[in-house]
C-alpha cells in the first residue's frame, strides 16, 4: 500500500462522519435561511442564545435526565447481562435454547408493541411515568445487546485463567476483581457504551412509558422540531450528539490501546 | 516442601467415574510422573489435588493433613497448566508476583523474591515486558516461575511442554529437571509422552483406563512391567505363553526362569521387548527358526516381523540387512524375558 492511501482513507472516514453534521452547525448559526440559498442569508447566535437563556433550564434538565437514565440503564444491563453472557458463553445447561429465545424476543417484537404492551402492566404496577419504569423499558432494548456482546466475549474466554489465579492464592472474590474483570473489560466497556447510547437515543418507549413526565433530550428535541424552529432544533441536536460523541472518542482511545491480547 | 498422598480417590463428572480407587504417594522432594494416554483421567487427578474437583470418595493429604475441605487458594499446591495462562493485563514481573501480592506481601519483598526467581529461571531483565512480547518458551518458564516463587508444598505440572515445538520441548525438559533438583519441590508431572516421563522423573505412575496400573522407577516400568497392558504401553509387542514346570516357563521359544511364578501347571504370559530379540542367520543354541514377513525402516532401527512356529515375533534391530522372505534364527535371551505374575 502506498503512503497516501491510509491518509486518504482516514480523511474519507472523517469527512463522511463530519459532513452530515455540517448542515446542523449551519442551521444552528443561521437567522434566516430560505430556498434556494446555499448558505444562510443571515447569520446569528439566536438559537444558541435561546438554548442558554430561555430554554436553558429545560435543556439542562433534559440532559441530566438523559444522562441519569442512560447510565442507570447501562449499569443494570451490565449487572444482568455480564453473568448471563458468561452462562451462555461458558456453560451448557438445560433450557439454553429457550433462554436465548427469551433474550432475543424483545428485538424481534416491534418496540412499539413492547412499549404499548408493557404500558398497561406498568400502570397496574405503578411503574408508568416513573424513572424506574423508563429504565425497565429501555432495558428491553439494551439487555439483549449486552447479553450478546458478553456471550461473544465469554465464548472466547478461558476459565482456566481463573483456576490458575485460584491456585496462586486468590480468593473467589479476588479472582473476579483482579482476573475476570480485567480480562473481559474491553467487552464490558463496549456493552456498557452500547447500552448507554441505545438508551440515550430512545424516543418512543420513553414517550409511552414516561408519559411526558420523564423529559429526556430526545423528547425535548422532537417537541422543538415540531415547533418548526429549525435553528433551535439544530442546536439541540448538536447538544444531543456531543456527549455520545465524547464518550465514543474516549472509549475508542481506551479500546485501541492494544496489549489486551491474551496469552493462553 | 511436603509430601502428597492420595488415598482411594474416585473422581468423575457424570454418572461414570473417570478415575477409580486411586492410591498414590509422592515423597517430599520427589519428581513423580503421572503417565497415561489422553483421556485416562490424568488432568482430572491434578484438578482434584488442586481443589477444583471434589472427589466422590477418598482423600487428598498434603504433609499428612487432609485438604479436602480447603478451597484451592488455601492449599499449598500450585498447578501449572498446559497453556502458560499468563495474565495479559500484567507484565512478566506482575504475573510472577501475582501470588505474592495475593498473600499481601509488601512491594519491596515481592520485587526481591520475583527478581530471585527470575534469575533462577533465566528470565532476568524481562520483568517489564508484556507477556506477548516474550517467546513461547519464556512464557512457559514465566508460568513455572509464577508457581515456584510461592514455594508450594506440591507443584502440579499438567503437560506444560505439549504446546512447545520439539526442540524447545527438549530444552524445557532439562530445564524443569534442573529447577526441580535445585528447588527440591515435590512435583507431580502429568504427561502422555512415555519418553518424557522416563527421562524426567524419579518415579513413574502409569494410569490406564482410570486405574493406576503400576508405580515404580522408570527402569522398573520399562523392564519389569506389571502386566501386559503396561508392557504394551511402553512398546511391548511380543507376548507368548507357556507351561510352568519347576520354576521354569516352558514355551515355544525356549525355557525361561520365572522366579515370581511358581504354581506348576498354569499358563502365564511372558514378553520380550522388540529390541531385545536377537537375530542370527543360522540356527544356534536356544534359537527358533522363522521367516521374515515384513520390514520397516525407522531410522535408528529397523522393525522386522518374523513368523515362527510359536507365533509372530517383532524385532527391532540396528541392522538393516534383513528382507522379507528371508529365513533366520530368533533368540530370546533368558535375562530379557519378563514372565508376568499369574
Amino acid at each position: 500500500m502506498t503512503r497516501w492511501r491510509p491518509k486518504a482513507l482516514a480523511a474519507g472516514i472523517i469527512l463522511s462522519v463530519a459532513v452530515p453534521f455540517l448542515p446542523l452547525v449551519l442551521w444552528s448559526l443561521s437567522e434566516r435561511w430560505f430556498f434556494p440559498g446555499l448558505w444562510p442569508q443571515q447569520w446569528g447566535l439566536r438559537a444558541w442564545q435561546h438554548l442558554l437563556d430561555a430554554a436553558g433550564g429545560q435543556i439542562a434538565s433534559g440532559l441530566a435526565h438523559s444522562t441519569a437514565l442512560a447510565a442507570a440503564t447501562a449499569a443494570v444491563s451490565l449487572v444482568v447481562g455480564v453473568p448471563a453472557g458468561r452462562a451462555l458463553g461458558l456453560y451448557a445447561f438445560r433450557g439454553k435454547a429457550l433462554a436465548v429465545l427469551l433474550v432475543v424476543l424483545p428485538l424481534i417484537v416491534p418496540p412499539l408493541s413492547v412499549a404499548m404492551g408493557l404500558h398497561l402492566w406498568f400502570i397496574r404496577l405503578g411503574l408508568a411515568e416513573t424513572f424506574a419504569g423508563v429504565v425497565l423499558v429501555h432495558l428491553t432494548v439494551c439487555l439483549p445487546y449486552t447479553v450478546f456482546v458478553m456471550w461473544g466475549v465469554f465464548a472466547n474466554y478461558d476459565p482456566d485463567f481463573e483456576a490458575q489465579a485460584r491456585c496462586l492464592g486468590a480468593s473467589a472474590l479476588a479472582v473476579a476483581w483482579r482476573v475476570t474483570l480485567p480480562l473481559v473489560w474491553p467487552g464490558i466497556l463496549v456493552a456498557g457504551l452500547f447500552s448507554f447510547l441505545l438508551s440515550w437515543s430512545q424516543y418512543l418507549s420513553t414517550l409511552i412509558i414516561g408519559g411526558g413526565r420523564v423529559l429526556t433530550l430526545p423528547i425535548l428535541l422532537f417537541a422543538l422540531m415540531g415547533s418548526g424552529d429549525r435553528p433551535v432544533a439544530a442546536a439541540v441536536s448538536l447538544v444531543f450528539v456531543a456527549p455520545a460523541l465524547l464518550v465514543l472518542l474516549v472509549s475508542a482511545r481506551h479500546l485501541g490501546r492494544g496489549g489486551l491480547m491474551g496469552v493462553r | 516442601m511436603g509430601d502428597l498422598r492420595l488415598e482411594g480417590l474416585a473422581l468423575g463428572y457424570g454418572p461414570e467415574a473417570v478415575v477409580r480407587d486411586l492410591t498414590l504417594s509422592v515423597a517430599d522432594g520427589e519428581m513423580m510422573s503421572l503417565l497415561g494416554p489422553s483421556g485416562a483421567g490424568k488432568t482430572t487427578i491434578l484438578r482434584a489435588v488442586a481443589g477444583f474437583i471434589r472427589p466422590r470418595a477418598g482423600r487428598v493429604l498434603i504433609d499428612g493433613r487432609p485438604v479436602d475441605d480447603l478451597p484451592p487458594e488455601r492449599r499449598a499446591v500450585v498447578m501449572v497448566f498446559q497453556k502458560a495462562l499468563l495474565f495479559p493485563f500484567l507484565d512478566v514481573a506482575g504475573n510472577i508476583g501475582f501470588g505474592l501480592k495475593m498473600q499481601g506481601l509488601d512491594p519491596g519483598e515481592i520485587r526481591r523474591r520475583v527478581d530471585a526467581i527470575m534469575d533462577l529461571t533465566g528470565l532476568a531483565g524481562l520483568g517489564r515486558r508484556k507477556v506477548h512480547e516474550i517467546s513461547g518458551g519464556q512464557q512457559q518458564r514465566a508460568a513455572l516461575a509464577r508457581a515456584l516463587v510461592l514455594q508450594p508444598a506440591v507443584l502440579l505440572l499438567d503437560e506444560p511442554l505439549s504446546s512447545l515445538d520439539a526442540n524447545l520441548r527438549q530444552q524445557m525438559r532439562e530445564f524443569i529437571q534442573q529447577i526441580q533438583a535445585e528447588t527440591r519441590v515435590t512435583t507431580l508431572f502429568v504427561t502422555h509422552d512415555q519418553g518424557e516421563a522416563l527421562m524426567m522423573s524419579h518415579r513413574v505412575s502409569l494410569l490406564l483406563g482410570g486405574r493406576l496400573r503400576q508405580t515404580g522407577t522408570p527402569r522398573q516400568l520399562f523392564y519389569r512391567p506389571a502386566d501386559p497392558d503396561v508392557a504394551r504401553f511402553f512398546g511391548g509387542e511380543n507376548f507368548f505363553d507357556g507351561r510352568m514346570e519347576n520354576g521354569l516357563l516352558k514355551t515355544a521359544f525356549g525355557d525361561f526362569p520365572a522366579p515370581d511364578t511358581e504354581n506348576n501347571g498354569r499358563r502365564p504370559l511372558a514378553t520380550i521387548r522388540p529390541e531385545d530379540v536377537r537375530l542370527a542367520p543360522e540356527a544356534g543354541n536356544g534359537s527358533v527358526m522363522g521367516e521374515v514377513t515384513q520390514t520397516r525402516f525407522e531410522g535408528m532401527a529397523t522393525r522386522i516381523w518374523i513368523r515362527c512356529d510359536g507365533g509372530l515375533v517383532v524385532a527391532l534391530t540396528p541392522e538393516s540387512r534383513w528382507t522379507a522372505g528371508q529365513r533366520l534364527a530368533v533368540v530370546f535371551p533368558p535375562d530379557k524375558v519378563r514372565v508376568f505374575p499369574a
